[in-house]
C-alpha cells in the first residue's frame, strides 16, 4: 500500500532545491567498529552531536513498491558532514527513504514498526542515537575519538543500509541528511509532517473496531491519502453490509 | 559490554549528613578520569544535585508523570515505542559534567498504582547505567525506595549513621530490612559512620552494631559550613581528612 506517494515527490523537490552533495552507502563502508554494547557518548567525549532536543530536528522513514522512487544506496547530504563539524551541535533531519514488497492493509503496521527498529540495532563505536518515532526527533552523538577516525555520514548510511537490507521485504534503501541549518530542517519538518499522522491513522484504523471517523484526530490524514481512503471506505461497507 | 558497573547505593536516617557523604563519593569518584560515573539522586528533595552543585532540568518523575498523563489522555503506544521515548526523555534529564551525569528521580506526584510506567524506568535506567563504570544511589531513609523506583540490584549497601542512638538503631531497621525482609538485593552491606568526635564513640557503636563499619567521618564544621552555604562538595578540600577516609572507603570496597 501507498501511503507517502506526495511525500516522496516533496522530498525529491526539497532536495532538488538544495546546495546538495551526493554520497554512496556501499557494503564495502561497513568495517567501522562496535561499540560492544556501549551506545552512550557523554558530552566530555563528545566530537559532533546531531539533533539535541533543544535544536531543530526531524527524522523519519518511508516506503514505497514502486520500483523507481527509491536509488539504493544513494545519500543525498545538505550541510556539512561530520567531520567537517568538530566541535559542533547541529541541527538534524534525516530521512530514509525505502523500496519494499509484500505490504498490505493486515502487515504494514507491523513491518513498519520492525523498521523502524532498526536504526536502534546500530553498534558503531563511538555512534551514540536516541530518538523518538511519535515525536519524529532523532538526537545523536559521535565521539571525538569517531570523529578523528573519520565518521561520516556515508559510513553511517552504509552501516544502517546493510541493517535494513536484512529484511527480506526491503530491497533497497536511500538517505537524506540535512546539517545545514535549522531553517532547512524545520523545511524538511514542514514535508514530512504528515508521515507519522498516516501512521497513527492506520495505526487506529487496523487496531480500533468502531473508530468515530468525524471525532478523529486523524480525519483530515485519511481524507489526503488515497490508501487511507480506500481503508475507510471498505471498512464503512463492510460496516453497512454487516448491518444488513 | 567489557564489564558491569559497580552500583552503590547509599541510606540511612534523614539529618545524619548522608548526602554528604554520597556528594563527597561522587567528587572522589569523578576525580578519577579513568571512570565514567553515575550520580542517581533518589531522594525526592533532590540534595545531591545540591550539593554536587548541579542544576536539573527535569526528574524521572516528571517523565513517568508526562507519561501517566499521556496514557490517561488515551494515547497510548506500543511497548517498544514507549520504552524508546523514556529512553530518549531519560537521557535529556542527565546532567553532564565532565566524566560524570547526574539523574535526579525528584518526587512522584500522580496518585495510583502505575507499577507499569516504574518497571518500564527501572529497566532504562538499568540499560542507561551499563554504560558507566560506578552508579553511586543516594537514596531515602529507607531501602525499598531504591528496589522499588531505581534498581533492583546493587553491589554495595552502605548505611550511614551518626554516632546518635536513634541513627544506629535506624541503621538496624534498615539492615534487618534488607537482609531479611530482601528490599533490596546486594552483594554487599557496610555501615558509614558520620560526625565522629572520637574513637571510643566508634568503638562502642561496633560493639552494639551487628554491621560491618567500613569507614568513619569526624564531626568536621567544614562540612557543615558546605552544607549550610550551599556549596558544591566537588570544591571540598583534597586533604580533608572526610575526603581521604571516603577515597579509602572507595579503593577498600575495590573500585
Amino acid at each position: 500500500m501507498e501511503l507517502f506517494t506526495d511525500t516522496f515527490a516533496d522530498i525529491k523537490k526539497y532536495i532538488q532545491g538544495k546546495d546538495c552533495r551526493f554520497l554512496v552507502a556501499a557494503e564495502q563502508k561497513n568495517l567501522w567498529p562496535s561499540g560492544r554494547g556501549r551506545n552512550v557518548v557523554l558530552s566530555d567525549e563528545m566530537g559532533v552531536e546531531l539533533g539535541n532536543p533543544r535544536m531543530n530536528s526531524v527524522s523519519c522513514l518511508i516506503w514505497t513498491q514502486k520500483n523507481d522512487l527509491v536509488h539504493d544506496g544513494k545519500v543525498s547530504l545538505i550541510g556539512p558532514d561530520i567531520r567537517e563539524s568538530s566541535g559542533k551541535s547541529l541541527p538534524f533531519g534525516k530521512v530514509v527513504l525505502v523500496q519494499v514488497s509484500g505490504f498490505d492493509e493486515e502487515t504494514t503496521y507491523d513491518k513498519y514498526k520492525e523498521m523502524e527498529s532498526v536504526r536502534y540495532s546500530l553498534d558503531l563505536k563511538g555512534y551514540m542515537i536516541r530518538a523518538v518515532s511519535q515525536y519524529q526527533r532523532e538526537w545523536s552523538r559521535i565521539s571525538k575519538e569517531a570523529v578523528k577516525n573519520r565518521f561520516s555520514f556515508e559510513i553511517l548510511a552504509s552501516a544502517l543500509r546493510k541493517e535494513y537490507l536484512k529484511k527480506d521485504y526491503i530491497h533497497a534503501v536511500e538517505f537524506l541528511f540535512v546539517t545545514s541549518s535549522a531553517e532547512d530542517v524545520g523545511e524538511l519538518q514542514d514535508v514530512t509532517k504528515n508521515v507519522g499522522r498516516a501512521i497513527s491513522a492506520l495505526n487506529k484504523m487496523l487496531s480500533e473496531i468502531d473508530p468515530d471517523c468525524d471525532e478523529c484526530e486523524y480525519n483530515d490524514v485519511c481524507d489526503e491519502v488515497d490508501e487511507l481512503k480506500k481503508m475507510k471506505k471498505n471498512r464503512d461497507e463492510k460496516r453497512m453490509n454487516a448491518n444488513g | 559490554m567489557d564489564k558491569k558497573p559497580k552500583t552503590i547505593a547509599l541510606c540511612g536516617k534523614g539529618g545524619v549528613g548522608k548526602t554528604s557523604v554520597s556528594a563527597l563519593m561522587v567528587k572522589n569518584l569523578a576525580q578519577r578520569k579513568d571512570l565514567r560515573v553515575l550520580a542517581i539522586d533518589a531522594d525526592p528533595a533532590v540534595g545531591l544535585c545540591t550539593a554536587l552543585g548541579i542544576q536539573i532540568k527535569k526528574t524521572v518523575d516528571d517523565i513517568r508523570n508526562d507519561l501517566i498523563n499521556s496514557i490517561k489522555k488515551g494515547e497510548g503506544q506500543d511497548k517498544t515505542a514507549t520504552l524508546k521515548m523514556l529512553d530518549y526523555e531519560l537521557f535529556d534529564a542527565l546532567t553532564e559534567s565532565n566524566n560524570l551525569a547526574l539523574l535526579a528521580i525528584g518526587r512522584p506526584e500522580s496518585e495510583g498504582c502505575f507499577c507499569k510506567v516504574n518497571s518500564l524506568l527501572k529497566d532504562i535506567i538499568h540499560d542507561l547505567a551499563k554504560n558507566f563504570d560506578v552508579v553511586l544511589i543516594d537514596g531515602e531513609a529507607g531501602v525499598e525506595q531504591i528496589n522499588r523506583r531505581v534498581m533492583k540490584t546493587v553491589d554495595h549497601l552502605i548505611i550511614i549513621s551518626d554516632t546518635s542512638a536513634k541513627g544506629v538503631n535506624v541503621a538496624n531497621t534498615i539492615k534487618h530490612l534488607a537482609q531479611d525482609n530482601k528490599a533490596v538485593d546486594y552483594k554487599s552491606m557496610g555501615m558509614i559512620l558520620n560526625r565522629v568526635r572520637n574513637d571510643r564513640e566508634v568503638d562502642d557503636i561496633r560493639k552494639n552494631a551487628p554491621l560491618n563499619i567500613l569507614g568513619w567521618l569526624p564531626e568536621d564544621d567544614l562540612i557543615r559550613e558546605f552544607d549550610f552555604q550551599g556549596r558544591s562538595f566537588i570544591n571540598f578540600p583534597d586533604e580533608a581528612t572526610a575526603c581521604h577516609t571516603v577515597k579509602q572507603i572507595i579503593l577498600d570496597l575495590q573500585i
